[in-house]
């Protein structure tokens, strides 16, 4: 049903009418120096694929990269405690995996869900008139770079953690309840980039509303320090053509809408008239950073309007 | 104030910015030139150095960005940067020795042995602050004795050399003393509680 062709989140392959498998891989390198801490936030970056495809993760394996000749296994067995804790909070079961000997850790998993195939979310469906949610604060890509520069709080960097650590699960059980026309999870592209793929997909215009947009609270400070990691930089050029009123915004807001996200949250579509109610049982879910942070408008060829 | 050129060309955010700012904390520096090679580290290195108010210039070159920033002669410049104001955060260290013999047994092995100490404080630099000279230990900063040049180097290398002025007097040595500043017991309890560690040879 969906393949390699539409830059989705996970592949989705129909099994009977009223059943459809949703696969997934996505493995990454350590964001956090707490092997236990980075273990669940890299399964909890892994499952967010199948959320956003609108999906239920059944099963999970391992994808390991570590280098067992130099470092201790203990850092090794707290990196997969972390995994399967969060594994188990997704409600799914861990049934294997495959490591390589890396002198760089790597870590993730390949998950396997299931869907209903008319309820299927992929980021192509945004229609004019839709609101955009964003389930999770921007600036873990600023703040995983403070970190790796020793220049963040513990109190920031607990936050960060949890921020991360969090599955998108709570929120994609609320969704399940609305008529959602597009979701995405944002990651390594940061919010203008995979926006930019919904508005693409969709062809429709998207206006952001900068103001709204949930930020970490040390994010902005630490961009301003010179934290800001490469990969977001490369998504703020990327994006820049198709992004409009990109001058009027303060240059460190900029890299902050850009900033590529590790476990970032959902970015979900749907009609306007419902965007509130839909906000307000979110919060009550304790998905507490959600924001409505944009609009969809009339047809066009794929733009981000920042306002 | 001096000028310096970095070089953080190969290495990827936030490199370049702990270099720059591992190079500022280090002492003051007036300007500063760091050669990098992508842009996003030309940003964060620009967007650093003017946070800690620095006036930044952007050069591109084949292959690579140079950003050269100048101190800005205000005094909010200094604020942003805890411990500008006294770039020198190292632990001080006062060493008091209150004899001409090292340790008991044998005063003549003693003596040689506080020679070879004296000798070896130059290794604890640059954390080596002040040395106090009380009772015997005087004996060792005036004419004729066998450390006399060590303490002279240390001096020489900006290590104060305080030499109790009751004591010298009680050994009838006042004129001869050669390096360091006559000093009373004011200034000695004063130096011991400045210092962040105080080593006593006694």
């Amino acid at each position: 049903m969906i393949g390699r062709e539409t830059s989705d989140d996970a592949g989705v392959y129909r099994l009977t009418d009223d059943m459809a498998l949703v696969q997934t891989i996505d493995f990454i390198t350590p964001v956090v120096n707490d092997p236990y801490d980075f273990g669940r936030i890299a399964a909890a970056n892994s499952l967010s694929d199948v959320y956003a495809m609108g999906g239920r993760p059944l099963t999970a394996m391992n994808v390991v990269c570590f280098p067992v000749q130099t470092m201790d296994k203990a850092v090794l067995r707290e990196i997969l405690r972390g995994g399967l804790d969060v594994v188990h909070e997704a409600g799914a079961v861990l049934v294997g995996g495959h490591s390589v000997e890396d002198p760089e850790i790597k870590y993730g998993l390949s998950v396997t869900g299931v869907v209903r195939p008319d309820r299927v979310i992929a980021n192509s469906g945004v229609k004019p008139g839709d609101a955009l949610i964003l389930t999770k604060p921007l600036g873990t890509g600023v703040l995983a770079t403070a970190i790796k520069a020793g220049l963040l709080s513990e109190q920031a960097q607990r936050r960060a953690v949890e921020v991360m650590a969090t599955l998108n699960r709570k929120a994609a059980e609320i969704m399940s309840g609305y008529p959602v026309n597009g979701c995405t999870d944002v990651t390594g592209f940061g919010l203008l980039g995979h926006a930019l793929e919904m508005a693409r997909g969709s062809k429709v215009a998207i206006a952001l509303f900068v103001g709204e947009v949930p930020l970490l609270p040390e994010a902005l400070d630490s961009a301003r320090m010179g934290l800001v990691p490469g990969g977001s930089f490369s998504n703020r050029s990327f994006c820049s053509r198709h992004v409009l009123g990109a001058e009027r915004i303060d240059p460190v807001l900029l890299d902050l809408l850009a900033d590529a996200q590790t476990s970032g949250g959902l970015l979900i579509s749907l009609p306007g008239d419902l965007a509130a109610s839909f906000l307000s049982d979110l919060l009550a879910g304790g998905v507490a950073y959600a924001a409505i942070i944009g609009r969809a408008g009339g047809a066009d060829k794929g733009t981000i309007e920042l306002r | 104030m001096s000028e310096q050129v970095v070089d953080c060309r190969g290495m990827s955010c936030p490199g370049p910015v702990l270099k720059a700012k591992e190079i500022i904390e280090g002492g003051s520096v007036a300007s500063l030139c760091v050669l990098v090679d992508n842009r996003a580290a030309r940003e964060n290195v620009g967007r650093f150095l003017s946070r800690m108010g620095y006036k930044t210039e952007f050069e591109e070159e084949q292959g690579g960005f140079t950003v050269r920033a100048t101190r800005e002669e205000s005094a909010s410049a200094c604020e942003s940067l805890e411990g500008t104001e006294n770039p020198d955060t190292r632990d001080k260290v006062a060493v008091v020795v209150g004899t001409d013999t090292m340790g008991k047994g044998d005063d003549t092995l003693g003596r040689k042995l506080i020679k070879n100490f004296i000798a070896t404080l130059k290794e604890m630099a640059p954390e080596l602050w002040r040395i106090i000279l009380l009772n015997g230990g005087v004996k060792l900063a005036v004419e004729g004795a066998e450390s006399l040049s060590e303490l002279q180097s240390l001096e020489r290398n900006g290590v104060t050399i305080l030499v109790c002025g009751t004591c010298l007097d009680h050994f009838r040595i006042l004129d001869k003393k050669q390096v360091g500043e006559t000093t009373n017991m004011l200034d000695v309890v004063t130096a011991m509680q400045m210092a962040d560690k105080v080593i006593s040879v006694m």
